[in-house]
């Protein structure tokens, strides 16, 4: 016979496994330090591409200017005030990074917990039926 | 209302036993109107601006998951920029590579919020996003529709000056530069983005409060905030705006944002209950409001058995050919009817009242 509590457990089980489970799951192969420190790296490598852009359109479109004007800059200033700016930059989005990975990763752990839970629930159901019908067999040897 | 409610009840039955194909149905649809819209605002590229193209991609997206959407939106502006110059695509390119390195990449389950601005935006209904988002998502949400106010303004500017931007005689920087002062000195779309937020903000607070109807408050305090916002913002930075389009648009994205609570939420704030219990660690004040839920009559038929003659008209009946118009089949339910009940017909005068009532009287 069909046991329905199981089917309700498997479906709400299986429904997270290809939802937000995926990455619930993924995110918890990691500690909590790798998977921060994974994302930082990832975090200074996105940030400097996106700051080399836009140094980049900033330069391309004043071209004109800094071709007329560039005898007259302080270049040292000028690359110091870059590096300053890409410092900041980069300290702000590590920042950024590090708290979203925080509650992002938490938040990820606890639905695995209740994963894990369920799961451990669906195992016992299936040990209580494997046991029943152990029983029942046994039972039709004898007789 | 009731009837309303029933009719809830049906779609979710309906949507409950179908959504399988429900819902790619839906994605096809709403991907279909969002690349026409790309199409109708740039249309640069003819390859692109076809239906059979269209077509095929909504297709696509219809099995795909919905961040498709978004990503071939995205590479369908890419494309007819190309089509007004390599700059512009250039240009097109690097823009959307830092929106997704600065922003998007933090609210990835949000981003169809993107594409989904520059469509409201096109079917001049641009507060139903923020409303919208404040209802069913978060405040995160204000990133992506703010990255989508970027992209319609781009979208807008590359329409505008076309004309410069496919000509020889301008010079590759110069285009960049008209660009980038487009998009940098457009004092609009810095309202606007100021604007989406705080309506996100404003909406998602009150909707999330306990208050007895905090969602249609909500709705309604988000569409009077970002028309009262819009007005005077452009009123401050002189900015000349459609008073009656931003009005308007208010309006309908408050009948839209009912239309999402009815279908999301849908309590009923009249049966609601407040009690309060403790325990031993926690004293708890609990809100416990109903869900609005109508259960539907069962009309019942009953059948009465058909006396003999009955069963020789009935026969008859049956003999007939079987093209008969409905008509006539109420017709013939309608004699069914008055002949399986025979009532005694008696005339007026035959009738002898004060009999009948003296008999009566002495049964009492």
């Amino acid at each position: 016979m069909l046991n329905e509590e199981k089917i309700k457990k498997m479906r709400k089980l299986a429904a997270y496994e290809s939802g937000a489970g995926k990455e619930d799951l993924s995110i918890s192969n990691y500690y909590r330090s790798d998977y921060i420190g994974l994302a930082l790296i990832k975090n200074f490598f996105f940030t400097t591409i996106a700051y080399g852009l836009l140094v980049l359109v900033y330069f391309g479109c004043q071209g004109e200017y800094l071709m007329d004007n560039i005898h007259k800059m302080n270049l040292v200033s000028v690359g110091v005030k870059l590096v300053l700016l890409y410092v900041i930059m980069i300290i702000v989005y590590s920042i950024f990074t590090y708290i979203y990975c925080s509650v992002k990763f938490s938040r990820a752990q606890k639905r695995i917990e209740t994963y894990y839970q369920e799961l451990s629930q669906l195992k016992k159901m299936y040990d209580k039926e494997e046991k029943r019908m152990d029983r029942l067999t046994r039972r039709r040897k004898d007789a | 209302m009731t009837a309303l409610l029933l009719w809830k009840q049906k779609i979710k039955e309906f949507y409950g036993e179908y959504d399988t194909w429900i819902l790619p149905v839906l994605k096809f649809f709403l991907s279909l109107l969002l690349f026409t819209e790309i199409n109708k605002t740039m249309g640069f590229m003819d390859r692109l601006n076809n239906t059979f193209v269209v077509l095929v991609l909504s297709l696509l997206c219809s099995v795909l998951p919905v961040n498709t959407m978004t990503v071939i939106g995205c590479l369908l502006i890419l494309g007819h920029c190309y089509a007004v110059g390599i700059e512009t695509a250039g240009f097109a390119f690097v823009l959307l590579l830092l929106l997704v390195i600065l922003f998007l990449r933090f609210t990835s389950r949000d981003n169809v919020a993107l594409v989904m601005t520059p469509l409201a935006f096109t079917l001049k209904l641009p507060a139903v996003v923020p409303i919208s988002c404040g209802l069913l998502r978060g405040p995160a949400c204000a990133v992506p529709a703010g990255c989508g106010v970027v992209l319609y303004t781009f979208m807008k500017l590359v329409k505008e000056r076309a004309a410069v931007l496919q000509g020889t005689e301008t010079e590759a920087l110069q285009k960049l530069q008209i660009l980038l002062d487009g998009m940098i000195k457009n004092q609009e779309m810095w309202l606007t983005i100021i604007v989406f937020a705080a309506v996100i903000i404003v909406v998602h607070l009150i909707r999330s409060s306990s208050f007895d109807y905090s969602w249609r408050i909500g709705i309604v305090t988000g569409a009077v905030v970002y028309v009262v916002l819009m007005v005077f913002g452009s009123m401050f930075m002189s900015i000349s705006m459609e008073l009656n389009a931003i009005i308007i648009s208010g309006i309908l994205s408050v009948l839209i944002g009912l239309v999402i609570e009815f279908f999301v939420l849908g309590v009923d704030y009249s049966r609601s209950e407040v009690t309060q219990f403790e325990d031993d660690e926690y004293v708890y004040y609990v809100k416990a409001v109903p869900k609005s839920m109508v259960s539907e009559t069962k009309k019942s038929v009953k059948k009465f058995s058909p006396t003999t003659e009955h069963k020789k008209e009935v026969q008859e009946i049956n003999e007939m050919p079987k093209t008969v118009d409905l008509s006539e089949a109420g017709q013939m339910e309608e004699l069914d009817i008055s002949d399986v009940a025979p009532v005694e017909h008696v005339s007026e005068e035959d009738f002898d009242f004060e009999k009948k009532l003296e008999e009566s009287l002495k049964n009492l």
